[in-house]
């Protein structure tokens, strides 16, 4: 058989390798699935141990105001909540559906939950699956309510902290929240949510942004 | 490996330029190789007279559809982040037809035509002229063919989901079709040869 | 290897000059086939797109327009898609770059194997004159048709073709039959 084969001419050596490789691909799986995708869970372990991974809300508040475009917003939350407040520009996508929701692996993802638990979870999930550019919102929504919808003054505070508060008040305003300038007086359940202005994304895949030709 | 690069943003813009300068050395050198540069050849595939045509082209697309597959299984390759064009499905057969009429009577493809400038030949740049009229006509009709132009939208749609069954089995047909193409090709030539022998 | 003694007759000078010209035929096909399907891959794999050349054209054909008559262009979905939204320019397109590189690989390809001369491609019943108009309507109806099925042989044959998109193949299968039903009546030129 071996013989055989090396006596063949080039031409036919070439064909005899691509029905090879035709036959066995009958039985190889779907390419798209990237079956055996190789994980360095070392990597992914030693990356999470840092906070590079992590992006602070009044970042996030930035690049909302600058309206930045290059990443995408994942709620990770329920729906109902989702659809109860959710922040500028994210989409809702729970962590089941994270692999088909069409996400792309050379996306810029940042996720939140309500705090840093699901994200970190789907943070794991989606570096498994050789995703690369994946962030979490250090404190999910409600480091969201407290530093940019509800900034408070603390009773005592200094100089500079009172200037950083002035700033946080106008990003608040711009989101729509209510800065506590005398915190004793408020109860948390008396704030209320800021309406939702931007209508319900949902479909990952048609919503960005267009992409340059790429055709003939 | 994060494959495509570009997609992962290995490299810019400005970069991607000089790939696709290097990539297009390749693509010309490869097609002049083949005898495209020269319209006798290419038009010789309509007389079954030289089936170069179809042999390099079924070489290449099962070499590179062979080569994607494994690659994007070992997990090297994304294959979703690949750019598949939309189907249109009644317009890319019209414009195939089209396209096909002008090959045999004009004797290059706009791929071909350039080598064929590049290698001397005068009929492919006036080849070149004409691709140029003929697109500026299409874009002057555009308005009027816009409905047409967009019509039986499929989306990114490949063979494996049209019938249904495993990219893998489509990609062992496309092999066994190439390779019965290229035995009928051998076969067809020394036919056509003994034929002009003869005469 | 094949030494020709060829004989070069230059159409404007009716000059006859004899000389010795060493063309190498052309390479195997299936070897040349896995050379370009290599290539191809690499586009796949840098790049995430396919070749292409057609794009090359209808961007050089807008830009073009738009120099003449911008209020035109601008006015034409068609043209405007190639122009761009004027934040670059529109020539620094990844097709034309790639096509200039085909022009440099196909000159450097023809150098090495002696193929490159200036000369017309044709059978030898038909005149320079009826060749030119045949590949000038030739390459009209190639605009055409590229344009309407998004891509030519390079974009939608052979990259479609490789990543076996519906459309593509239907294509394909297309310019195949066209090539053939018009074949017989075009014999002359080539034949």
């Amino acid at each position: 058989m071996k013989d055989k084969i090396m006596q063949l001419s080039g031409p036919k050596k070439l064909a005899v390798v691509a029905f090879a490789f035709g036959f066995i691909a009958m039985f190889a799986g779907n390419p798209y699935d990237n079956t055996f995708t190789n994980v360095n869970t070392k990597e992914i372990a030693l990356s999470s141990m840092n906070d590079a991974d992590k992006i602070s809300v009044s970042d996030l508040a930035d690049w909302i105001i600058k309206a930045k475009a290059d990443y995408k917003l994942v709620d990770l939350r329920s729906q109902e909540k989702f659809e109860e407040y959710f922040i500028p520009s994210a989409y809702n996508v729970l962590p089941v559906d994270l692999s088909t929701s069409g996400l792309m692996r050379n996306d810029k993802i940042l996720l939140y939950g309500d705090d840093n638990v699901i994200s970190a979870q789907a943070w794991f999930l989606l570096k498994s699956r050789g995703y690369k550019g994946v962030y979490i919102l250090d404190g999910g929504i409600n480091a969201w309510k407290d530093q940019i919808l509800f900034p408070k003054l603390i009773a005592d505070a200094t100089p500079e902290q009172t200037i950083e508060f002035n700033k946080m008040k106008e990003v608040s305003l711009y989101f729509g929240g209510a800065p506590q300038e005398n915190s004793e007086q408020v109860n948390k359940a008396e704030i209320k949510m800021p309406e939702l202005k931007a209508p319900v994304q949902t479909n990952l895949t048609t919503a960005p942004k267009k992409k340059k030709r790429e055709g003939c | 490996m994060n494959a495509p690069f570009y997609k992962f943003g290995l490299f810019g813009m400005d970069i991607s330029l000089v790939v696709a300068f290097i990539i297009g050395i390749g693509f010309g050198f490869a097609l002049e190789r083949g005898g495209f540069g020269n319209a006798r050849i290419l038009a010789a595939q309509f007389y079954f007279t030289n089936m170069r045509v179809l042999k390099v082209m079924f070489t290449a697309i099962v070499t590179a559809m062979l080569g994607v597959f494994y690659l994007s299984l070992i997990g090297w390759v994304d294959l979703s982040l690949v750019y598949v064009s939309e189907t249109y499905l009644v317009p890319q057969i019209v414009g195939g037809l089209i396209l096909g009429f002008g090959f045999i009577i004009g004797g290059y493809c706009p791929g071909t035509s350039f080598v064929s400038f590049a290698t001397g030949r005068k009929d492919g740049l006036v080849f070149i002229l004409g691709v140029v009229f003929g697109t500026f006509v299409i874009g002057e009709l555009f308005p009027y063919i816009t409905d047409f132009y967009y019509s039986s939208a499929m989306g990114k749609i490949t063979l494996p989901d049209v019938f249904g069954v495993s990219y893998g089995m489509v990609v062992f047909a496309v092999v066994v079709m190439a390779l019965g193409a290229f035995a009928a090709a051998e076969w067809g030539e020394k036919v056509m040869a003994k034929k002009n022998a003869g005469k | 290897m094949t030494i020709l003694t060829e004989t070069l007759k230059n159409e404007k000078t009716a000059e006859k000059t004899t000389h010795i010209v060493v063309e190498k035929p052309y390479s195997n096909p299936y070897y040349t086939g896995f050379g370009l399907g290599l290539v191809l891959l690499a586009a796949f794999v840098i790049m995430g797109r396919g070749l292409g050349a057609s794009g090359a054209i209808s961007t050089v054909t807008a830009v073009t327009v738009n120099a003449v008559a911008p209020e035109h262009a601008q006015s034409n979905e068609f043209f405007r898609g190639y122009i761009g939204d004027g934040t670059t320019n529109p020539l620094k397109d990844w097709l034309v770059f790639e096509i200039i590189g085909v022009l440099v690989g196909g000159f450097i390809s023809g150098a090495l194997a002696g193929r490159n001369k200036i000369t017309v491609e044709k059978g030898p019943r038909v005149s320079t004159r009826t060749r030119f108009i045949y590949a000038f309507v030739g390459g009209s109806l190639m605009g055409i048709g590229a344009k309407i099925a998004r891509g030519c042989t390079s974009g939608q044959a052979l990259t479609g073709g490789a990543l076996l998109n519906v459309g593509s193949w239907a294509f394909m299968l297309a310019v195949f039959a066209g090539g053939y039903a018009v074949a017989y009546f075009v014999r002359r030129q080539w034949i």
